[in-house]
């Protein structure tokens, strides 16, 4: 265990952490998908929008200032002894970058979910991704009676470079989202071999 | 609630109320402290005399647990909680660990084994 202030000794030994963020429009499957694999139900928690957001740093005596809070939820998957994986599931609106930007620092990639009856809503998270080179995978989330959805005609409608894994997922079923987070991980490790990371 | 109930609205008002636990501080006393980071209470420091919700969050970790875990079960938004443990943190009545992968990409190796991991589940 490196890391800068490992003065925790002994047993229960603290496991090393990997986050995967999971973001996607509204009731595309984020709370479904992260709680799918997660081994503790239903962690929830909020982040209040206020100081990098909006530049306050003390707000004693703005009590009245307008915030926002932001849902986040998030799932638990230990792997082993040494390695737990978080899954965190974050809004899919611009307006909620704020959160990106802080769950995108330090983290192994993402998962976009990708609602075939409302695909816009993935197009900023898309966006922000790329622009931050955090490794990502589209999970086109197949909703009963859309699986007539060809994943082809998804990429293009998304504009999704080739080399961005894409693949059409049941966010309810642990082998499908299984299958998400290997094509995510695979993806990390090809460009880890190709020296291709972006900073982190 | 989900935050898109109040979708285009935002939430005004007492959301603000939490921060008063802080003193009206946003910002951490130090920086290292990220969603993912395992906290646990160094027991020998005791709690008496504590703020009750610091007493909530020391008996909360009193396992290691994650920062988001620990504001999730005391029920703390994110940036108050985190302003708190760090100051638990700043008088040792905490300790945290903060995965190396925070900082640098996990290699080859360790993706693959990552990879059997997911796959076993
Ligand atoms: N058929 C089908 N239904 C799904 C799937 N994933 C989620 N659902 C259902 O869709 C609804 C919305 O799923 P959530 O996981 O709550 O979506 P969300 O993105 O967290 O929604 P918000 O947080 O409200 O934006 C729920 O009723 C789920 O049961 C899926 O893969 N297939
Ligand atoms: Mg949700």
């Amino acid at each position: 265990m490196a890391g800068p202030w490992t003065v925790v000794e002994g047993d229960p030994p603290v496991p090393d952490t990997l986050k995967i963020v999971v973001a996607g429009g509204f009731g595309a499957g984020k709370t479904t998908l992260v709680s799918t694999l997660s081994e503790v139900e239903s962690l929830h928690t909020e982040e209040i929008m206020t100081s990098r957001s909006v530049g306050v740093d003390d707000l004693a005596g703005v009590e009245d200032k307008t915030t926002t809070t932001v849902a986040l939820d998030f799932g638990r998957i230990t792997l082993d002894a040494s390695t737990v994986v978080y899954l965190f599931g974050t809004p899919g609106q611009r307006r909620f970058s704020y959160m990106w930007e802080e769950l995108s620092q330090g983290a192994l990639g993402a998962i976009v979910i990708a609602d075939t009856r409302r695909l816009a809503d993935s197009f900023d998270s898309i966006d922000f991704f790329e622009s931050r080179r955090l490794p990502f995978v589209v999970a086109v989330n197949c909703f009963d009676g859309q699986r007539t959805h060809r994943a082809e005609d998804v990429r293009v409608a998304l504009d999704l470079a080739e080399e961005v894994p894409l693949s059409l997922c049941d966010a309810r079923d642990r082998e499908s989202v299984k299958g998400v987070l290997v094509e995510l991980v695979e993806l990390v490790l090809r460009l880890e071999l190709a020296g291709a990371q972006g900073p982190l | 609630m989900s935050a898109y109930e109040e979708d285009d609205r935002s939430v005004e008002s007492n959301l603000i109320r939490p921060y008063s636990l802080t003193g009206g501080r946003t910002r951490p006393s130090r920086g290292d402290l990220t969603v993912t980071s395992q906290v646990v209470a160094v027991p020998s420091m005791g709690s008496a005399d504590l703020d009750p919700e610091l007493e909530l969050i020391l008996s909360v970790c009193a396992r290691p647990v994650s920062v988001a875990e620990v504001a999730s079960r005391a029920g703390l938004p994110l940036g108050v909680l985190r302003v708190l443990l760090s100051d638990l943190l700043d008088q040792g009545r905490v300790v945290a660990h903060t995965s190396p992968w925070e900082h640098r990409r996990p290699d080859a190796d360790t993706l693959r084994s990552v990879l059997d991991g997911i796959r076993r589940l």
